[in-house]
């Protein structure tokens, strides 16, 4: 049965989301001076970059039937160590920076996955504990100090500046930063490993249904340990990214914010926590969301105070809706009969 | 019934070895009375917030909210306190009002949380973590970040206060872990909780009502941190939304280690109470020893991986030869007994 193309469209979460894009920035670009302006949409994707990659990392997590809340903690290990050492060892090099914290993001990620399979300990008790091993390990063996700008190696901050599509506006030089390249190209390796692959149709189908993946030939625990390394993988890259941008290293940044937003970003995005379900062009989506609301609710006049609750307002009432619309189609496809059951 | 007195016996050796080597080891620091109070009095805030989180396991969910709860529940309590003056109703009636404001914010919380879960079906985690933010934002809102302070004095001498040398906030917690037991055990709500986790269909399927047992796990998870905030603003008499937010992890590890089933259906108040017994003496040996808030919490995380990981042998049977070796002794005397 063929649906026509509007009904068809009606029924894709990403329809809403897009829809709620587009009526924020029509208020936006009414209630403000300067939200329709190419500097600032620039420099809110610049900004939203690292959530969007964390997000991607999550979205993988979730799909396989699992769940990793120690990416904060990943992200920020890869971070404050590359910037240690290459300060120690008076090394320079951007690429050493990515390949230090992306080590650590791997290593820590397929721990996560060794507590995972080896231990069949649910992945939210394992994450959750390994999250303070982490951030304990690298606040008590490795330090507490602060990095400020003087002491940032030069290829990270010149990092930081790169861009492409140079052009020179009246308020000076503008380009599509690094950061929005980088996070392009996580978005296209991740699409063609969950879309294009083998390895990605098993993530799918052992978040759907373990055991009938696992009957089907899927490879389970193989497929949950590049889960999870993959998710360290991204938190390492994501690392850099926010040091590059912020250009200050301290180790408990990330931590006390990414949580939150990125878990927000990706349930927003339509993608189901029981796991098997979710569409990369929603988790983006959704990061969209949140970052267009981090960054511009204080220009509508919301002191900064209110910021957290009205961003867990969304969430809220995001994820309510998320959930009673999936229900409500699940239901008309059969798929859910007694719809009352816990 | 066994496996739960067997957890029961292992943590209850587990308390008595970390006091008997806290007491060899350091008896004049350790065995001091005002090292004990100081104990008791610092356990039940996060310890209440453990029982939440093992009435959430219980029902097979969880609740992430609870430290938020406590911050907004103990901030509306802060900002009624630190009008005592301008309210001019007098010092015992401004502190009835703020403890009752403190319940019904956390109450409502709990209503909240509970109809999230129950009624939108959204999983408890996702709700909670949702929530949490929520939470906590109205916090930070009404306070704008910064701390509240100038409470009564008579607010801040309850936590501060012994009854026969035994500190207030535990005598609490005591009270509390008895109601929590009989609950669980005694009454028909806690049975049903319990059915619930074990598996939700058949519960529906044996005629009771899911939504209604969830809503009041939840509103009784919620009153729990709402007491946790009272016993902490009085405690250290003051108070700032992000108080009580490294608690989380603690609870979550506390409700585990005390042999709660994190999938549901399975849980011992008396475990999870000898295993917040078992902590506090750990916290206070590590701060003897002169280690780091950093390092406990590094401690933490590898005991929640170290529990979890000798249940996995334990449950596959692993763990069995080296006990019932262990256990041949007594094992030999039953049958010559009867």
């Amino acid at each position: 049965m063929k649906t026509s193309f509007p009904k068809a469209l009606l029924a894709r979460h990403e329809t809403y989301l897009a829809l709620i894009i587009i009526l924020f920035s029509i208020v936006l670009a009414n209630a403000t001076t300067g939200f329709l302006t190419a500097g600032n949409l620039l420099s809110v994707m610049r900004g939203g970059a690292g959530l969007g990659i964390l997000s991607l990392a999550f979205f993988v997590a979730l799909v396989s039937g699992g769940i990793d809340i120690s990416f904060p903690a990943i992200a920020i290990s890869g971070q404050y160590i590359a910037i240690r050492a290459m300060l120690a060892f008076g090394i320079n090099s951007i690429w050493a920076a990515f390949g230090i914290s992306i080590a650590i993001g791997i290593a820590y990620g397929l721990f996560n996955a060794f507590l995972i399979t080896k231990f069949k300990i649910p992945s939210m008790i394992a994450t959750l504990a390994t999250f303070n091993l982490y951030h304990g390990a690298l606040l008590e063996f490795v330090g507490t100090e602060a990095v400020n700008v003087g002491r940032i190696p030069t290829s990270i901050t010149e990092f930081g500046r790169m861009a492409i599509f140079r052009f020179e506006t009246e308020q000076g030089p503008l380009g599509l930063s690094i950061f929005v390249v980088v996070w392009g190209a996580a978005i296209a390796a991740t699409w063609f490993i969950m879309r294009r692959t083998m390895l990605g149709r098993g993530i799918y189908a052992i978040g759907g249904d373990a055991e009938g993946a696992k009957r089907a030939g899927f490879r389970v625990t193989r497929i949950r340990y590049f889960v999870y390394g993959y998710v360290g993988f991204l938190s390492g890259i994501m690392g850099i990214i926010h040091v590059s941008l912020i250009r200050f290293a301290q180790p408990n940044n990330i931590v006390d914010t990414a949580l939150l937003r990125v878990i927000a970003a990706v349930i927003l995005g339509g993608t189901a926590i029981t796991g098997g379900r979710g569409t990369i062009t929603g988790t983006t989506l959704g990061v969209i969301i949140i970052i267009l609301l981090d960054r511009h609710l204080i220009m509508l006049g919301i002191p900064s105070a209110w910021t957290e609750f009205f961003i867990g307002i969304v969430i809220v009432v995001g994820v309510i809706a998320t959930h009673l619309r999936m229900k409500i189609s699940r239901v008309r496809r059969g798929e859910l009969v007694v719809d009352r059951a816990h | 019934m066994t496996t739960k007195r067997a957890t029961n016996v292992t943590l209850f050796i587990a308390f008595a070895l970390v006091a008997l080597i806290m007491t060899i080891a350091m008896p004049e620091r350790f065995l001091r009375l005002i090292n004990l109070q100081n104990m008791m009095r610092n356990l039940p805030e996060y310890a209440l917030l453990a029982f939440g989180i093992m009435l959430a396991m219980t029902v097979g969910g969880i609740d992430l909210s609870g430290v938020s709860v406590l911050s907004l529940s103990g901030v509306v309590a802060g900002m009624i306190l630190s009008r005592h003056q301008e309210l001019g109703m007098g010092p015992w009636m401004t502190i009835i009002l703020a403890m009752s404001a403190a319940i019904v914010v956390a109450a409502m919380c709990g209503v909240i949380n509970g109809a999230i879960v129950s009624i939108a079906g959204v999983p408890a985690i996702i709700a909670t973590l949702g929530t949490n933010g929520l939470y906590l934002g109205i916090a930070m809102g009404l306070t704008g970040g910064s701390g509240l302070g100038n409470f009564p004095l008579q607010y801040i001498r309850i936590a501060n206060g012994n009854v026969l040398g035994i500190p207030i906030p535990f005598i609490v917690f005591v009270v509390v872990a008895i109601l929590l037991g009989f609950l669980m055990e005694r009454t028909s709500l806690g049975f049903q909780m319990r059915m619930l986790g074990a598996s939700p269909v058949a519960a529906r399927f044996s005629g009771m009502n899911n939504r209604v047992i969830l809503i009041k796990t939840f509103v009784i998870i919620a009153v729990l941190a709402g007491i946790s905030a009272i016993l902490l603003t009085s405690k250290v008499a003051t108070m700032r939304p992000n108080f009580g937010q490294q608690y989380m992890l603690l609870a979550v590890l506390l409700s585990v280690l005390g042999g709660t089933n994190p999938d549901g259906g399975f849980s011992s108040v008396l475990g999870v109470s000898l295993a917040i017994l078992t902590l506090q003496i750990i916290a206070t040996g590590s701060t003897f020893l002169g280690f780091t808030p950093f390092f406990r919490n590094f401690l933490y995380g590898v005991m929640l991986l170290g529990v979890m990981i000798i249940q996995f042998y334990r449950e596959t049977g692993q763990l069995a030869g080296v006990m019932r070796r262990f256990r041949q002794p007594f094992a030999r005397k039953k049958p010559a007994a009867t």
